[in-house]
């Protein structure tokens, strides 16, 4: 039996990031990541206009998530792009990531400052799994980067985007 | 003596116009007008330069603006001006009390008295002085006068009624409570203050048996609504009641508390003893009742009362460790804990550990349960019922059994599990400090160290795993970094964080910092901890007294009698009882061995510059804080209490080189003893005679009593400091006569009733030592350690190579290599190459994680 949105909801918290739990995040990106990211990195994503779309996520009050944006301004509207997203492998299959992307969609329709029209990402070519995943949550494939990863094979990567419609402000 | 009539002093009286400046002078102190006070005294001084009185207001009010030494001896001059007055006494008194000199403070205002004889203030800071003092017959006294001077103030009737219940006399306490009542009227209800002097009564009451008595006083006051703490008035009617009271009417009383709090021990307690089944010390640290009645009873309220884990505890504990019930509620206990996450579940289960039988069933199950997650099958076997046990459950369970291998001893299993745990999810703190905590038994504490810090730099918020990692550190011996770690929480302006922690009274932070201080060898700086240890307590001493006087003005009476039995036993509190130990040792082998003050200076001599140089800084800095303030406000009261001092020692080596060591760890331990002072070797013959009475067997005590022989009876020995007399009585009531059985004879007998224990073998070492016996026999006995069936823990081995170390004995490093192999993962006998290799060689955990 799936797991329903309630018990979701009642299993899975978020919380910004802060100088103080960086640590966590820099633990889950080493056990996530085959990457190792730089200071820089860890400064854009404590920036505060990133707040909404940086998360830790907790399922039952335990770290086991991450998501991370970037807002490329394309003059007064905006792109998401979406930096990293994982789940420790224990965690996988319960529909953690779903609801992370969710709450992001939903973050991204109501955010003001500057309207975000749709949130972009890069997938490995042969990670089909991601690309099903992003697929299954309205994404579509839009291009295909041949040489978007320097170190690691294959170096080609879709490019997958979803439009975001804006929430009806009150 | 009978006091003397005072003879008026001729130059006291003042003209019209100068009388009139002094009560202005008083006035102008009391409404803290320093400034203005200061004018007026000088005004009077001008044409009256030798008027003591006005001489002694002027030094008090230079005291509180931080003139101290100048106040001080305006003071004292003004009292050799005008002997006869109580102004000067009470003055001089005050400033006495405010140096903690309570004796002298105390001889001040009897003197001010003996010319004042019912100046109620006097008289109130005497009586605050003599409970300080805890001079309770005196107290009497004094309290008796005041009442009389104003038997319409109610503190006065509660002071006196207090003073007799200090004194001992509860039913002197009782009639003076009694004769208070009876000249009360119109008590304002819901009077709080009231109510709790009623309780206080009724308590008493209770204490002297007047069961009855005590409960019908309750019902009472509680009728009229008098009595106003009703969780206070429920509780003493259900202890009354079960004293005097039908059974039934005392069960439903504690039943109604049990209602309110259904997780306080004492209810429990309280209703089992009415249904006669005192079961001694039922608690949930002590062993639990074993009569079927009390568990019937037990499990009846738990059906009533499902939430309460104290409850479920105390059944678990009188549930009989073979029976199926246990399973069923252990595993019942078990799964909430682990399926809610409950970090503590391990702390609060373990107390069930003293029963093996109950131990192996905990285990069983959970290890049970590991093998179903494992399997992925649901833990409670119903399936379908539930959605399938999420990943925290593994998780808390892999937690709970590394946990449970550690407290065993089994560290290795321990070890692996919680690495387990770590690639499921390295993101938990509690798994990394547990991790550290492992890696500390098992006697890496570098290892340890850098693990709980893993755990403290997932969360930079969190003080507690601060603290912990600073104190793994402290462990490690790495004090510089402990010292980086604190920072971040304490005070950004503190001079160092250590010295802020050492205003914040923080007891754990000085004790495992003089304890890492001791093992560098840095025996100054561990001295200078251990003082700052026993500098809080005398300060916990000095809060009592402003409660002596706010107590009972608020009559906050029954905490305040808590407070005061709490502060007569303040030195035995582990931390002192830990601080004068070590640092009488230090003082100890400091008079053994005076070269051990050169090798303590000589390691602190590359730091010291560095220490200088912060110190100055540091100086600086208050300097700087001190002129900021007092530019800001030249007239602000600085209080009569010291400021604090500038620290003349920062780095401890004047305690070091004290020239009476002795005297210093005597001052240290003789709030720990119950003996009366006597000479020296009586004393020492004495606290042997109490720790043999304690504890025959103990192996520590083998050696101090060879060595107390033999400095009583060598006669080729210089006598030891302060030791005086050349025959010992008490030594017989030790050991058998010389005649007996020689030292060496002892020697070899206590080797040889203990030949199994590794800690006796130390003591036998040392015992040889002690008499005198050659190094290569010394040797021999300690290396006895490793022989076969031997028990060693780690704390014993390294014990031992220290003590091979210091003999400079040739197989120290034989010992050593041997035990390094025995204790494989320990990094305590390696050199430092092997060290090297041995962090080398392992896996750290970080890529173990990449790897997984």
């Amino acid at each position: 039996m799936p797991p329903t949105t309630k018990d979701i909801s009642s299993r899975v918290s978020f919380a910004s990031l802060t100088p103080n739990n960086v640590g966590t995040v820099k633990k889950l990106n080493s056990v996530l990541f085959p990457v190792k990211y730089s200071d820089k990195f860890y400064a854009e994503i404590l920036q505060p206009d990133v707040e909404d779309f940086c998360r830790l996520v907790y399922y039952n009050d335990i770290p086991v998530g991450i998501i991370c944006c970037r807002i490329e301004l394309k003059g007064k509207a905006s792109d998401l792009y979406l930096l990293t997203m994982g789940v420790l492998a224990p965690y996988r299959h319960l529909g953690v990531g779903s609801y992370m992307l969710q709450q992001i969609s939903d973050s991204a329709s109501s955010h003001t400052k500057s309207p975000v029209q749709r949130i972009y990402l890069h997938v490995q070519i042969s990670n089909d799994g991601a690309k099903s995943f992003y697929e299954k949550h309205g994404f579509v494939e839009v291009g295909v980067d041949d040489s978007y990863y320097k170190k690691i094979k294959p170096s080609a990567a879709w490019i997958l985007e979803k439009a975001i419609s804006r929430t009806k402000e009150v | 003596m009978p006091p003397q009539t005072p003879q008026p002093n001729p130059k006291r009286a003042l003209p019209n116009k100068e009388s009139g400046l002094f009560r202005e002078l008083l006035h102008l102190y009391e409404s803290r007008q320093l400034k203005k006070a200061i004018k007026t005294a000088d005004t009077i001084l001008k044409k009256f330069p030798e008027h003591g009185e006005t001489l002694c207001m002027k030094g008090l009010v230079l005291t509180h603006l931080g003139r101290r030494d100048e106040g001080k001896d305006l003071v004292k001059r003004g009292i050799r001006l005008d002997l006869t007055s109580h102004i000067v006494w009470h003055v001089f008194g005050l400033i006495q009390k405010a140096d903690k000199d309570y004796d002298g403070a105390l001889k001040s205002y009897h003197q001010a008295l003996r010319f004042e004889k019912d100046n109620q203030n006097i008289l109130r800071d005497a009586a605050h002085l003599q409970t300080q003092l805890r001079l309770y017959d005196q107290l009497l006294d004094t309290r008796i006068i005041l009442l009389r001077l104003r038997p319409n103030l109610r503190q006065n009737w509660i002071a006196l009624a207090v003073a007799h219940h200090l004194a001992g006399d509860l039913q002197a306490a009782c009639t003076v409570l009694e004769q208070y009542q009876r000249t009360l009227k119109n008590v304002p209800p819901h009077d709080v203050e009231h109510s709790e002097l009623l309780l206080y009564h009724a308590r008493i009451l209770e204490d002297l048996g007047a069961h009855s008595q005590a409960l019908d006083f309750l019902d009472e006051h509680a009728r009229t609504g008098a009595i106003v703490d009703l969780v206070a008035l429920a509780e003493a009617r259900a202890r009354l009641l079960s004293a005097t009271g039908p059974p039934d009417v005392a069960e439903a009383s504690w039943r109604t508390l049990l209602k309110q709090n259904a997780d306080n021990v004492d209810y429990y307690r309280g209703l089992l003893r009415v249904r006669c089944l005192d079961l001694g010390k039922l608690s949930l640290s002590i062993l639990a009742p074993t009569d079927p009645a009390a568990l019937g009873l037990l499990v009846e309220l738990s059906d009533e009362f499902p939430r309460a884990t104290a409850l479920r505890l105390l059944v678990l504990r009188a549930v009989p460790a073979s029976s199926d019930r246990f399973t069923a509620l252990a595993r019942a206990h078990l799964l909430t804990g682990l399926h809610k996450g409950i970090p503590s579940l391990f702390a609060s289960t373990k107390g069930l550990y003293t029963d093996t039988v109950k131990r192996d069933t905990i285990e069983r199950l959970v290890e049970g349960f590991k093998d179903a997650e494992d399997r992925g099958e649901p833990l409670d076997g119903d399936v379908g019922k539930r959605d399938p046990d999420a990943p925290t459950t593994y998780l808390w369970t892999l937690y709970y059994l590394a946990q449970h291998y550690s407290a065993l001893g089994a560290h290795q299993r321990a070890l692996a599990l919680v690495v387990t745990a770590l690639q499921h999810t390295p993101t938990l703190p509690e798994l990394h400090t547990l991790r550290g905590r492992i890696l500390k038994r098992l006697g890496d504490l570098a290892g340890a160290a850098d693990a709980v810090d893993a755990a403290r730099r997932l969360d930079g918020q969190d003080r507690f795993l601060n603290t912990k990692s600073a104190k793994y550190w402290l462990r490690a011996g790495d004090v510089a970094r402990a010292g980086d770690v604190l920072g971040l929480f304490t005070k950004k302006d503190a001079p160092s964080p250590g010295q802020d922690l050492e205003d914040m009274q923080s007891l754990l932070y000085l004790l495992e910092s003089g304890a890492a201080e001791q093992r560098l060898g840095r025996l100054n700086l561990a001295l200078k901890r251990y003082h700052a240890i026993e500098r809080v307590f005398s300060d916990f001493e000095d809060d009592q007294y402003d409660f002596h006087g706010y107590s009972l003005r608020r009559s906050i009476i029954n905490i305040y009698l808590s407070m005061i039995k709490w502060a007569n036993s303040l030195r035995a509190y582990p931390a002192y009882v830990a601080a004068a130990l070590a640092a009488s040792e230090i003082y100890i082998r400091v008079h053994d061995d005076p070269a051990l003050v050169k090798l303590g200076s000589a390691v602190s001599a590359a730091e010291e510059k560095k220490a200088k140089k912060k110190a100055k800084k540091a100086a600086a800095k208050a300097q700087d804080a001190i002129k900021q303030a007092s530019s800001a406000n030249a007239n602000e009261d600085k209080g009569l209490e010291a400021q604090p001092a500038k620290d003349e020692d920062p780095d401890g080596t004047k305690l070091l080189t004290d020239p009476a060591p002795l005297d210093r760890a005597w001052r240290f331990l003789a709030p720990l003893r119950s003996l009366k002072p006597a000479s020296e070797d009586a004393r020492a013959a004495q606290a042997l005679n109490r720790a043999k009475s304690l504890d025959p067997e103990n192996p520590d005590l083998h050696p101090c009593l060879l060595h107390f022989r033999r400095t009583c009876t060598s006669p080729s020995l210089p006598p030891p400091h302060g030791l005086t007399s050349r025959n010992c009585p008490p030594l017989t009531q030790l050991l058998p006569s010389e005649e007996e059985a020689s030292s060496e004879v002892l020697n070899a007998r206590f080797l040889q009733l203990h030949a199994r224990d590794a800690r006796a073998i130390l003591s036998a070492a040392k015992g040889a030592r002690v008499i005198g016996a050659p190094v290569e026999e010394v040797e021999g006995i300690a290396m006895g350690a490793l022989a076969d069936g031997v028990e060693m823990d780690l704390k014993t081995a390294r014990a031992i190579l220290d003590f091979l170390r210091k003999l400079s004995a040739p197989r120290a490093d034989e010992f050593r290599k041997a035990c390094d192999t025995q204790f494989a993962l320990s990094t305590l006998f390696k050199t430092p190459d092997e060290l090297a290799a041995f962090r080398a060689e392992g896996v750290p955990i970080e890529d173990a994680e990449l790897i997984a």
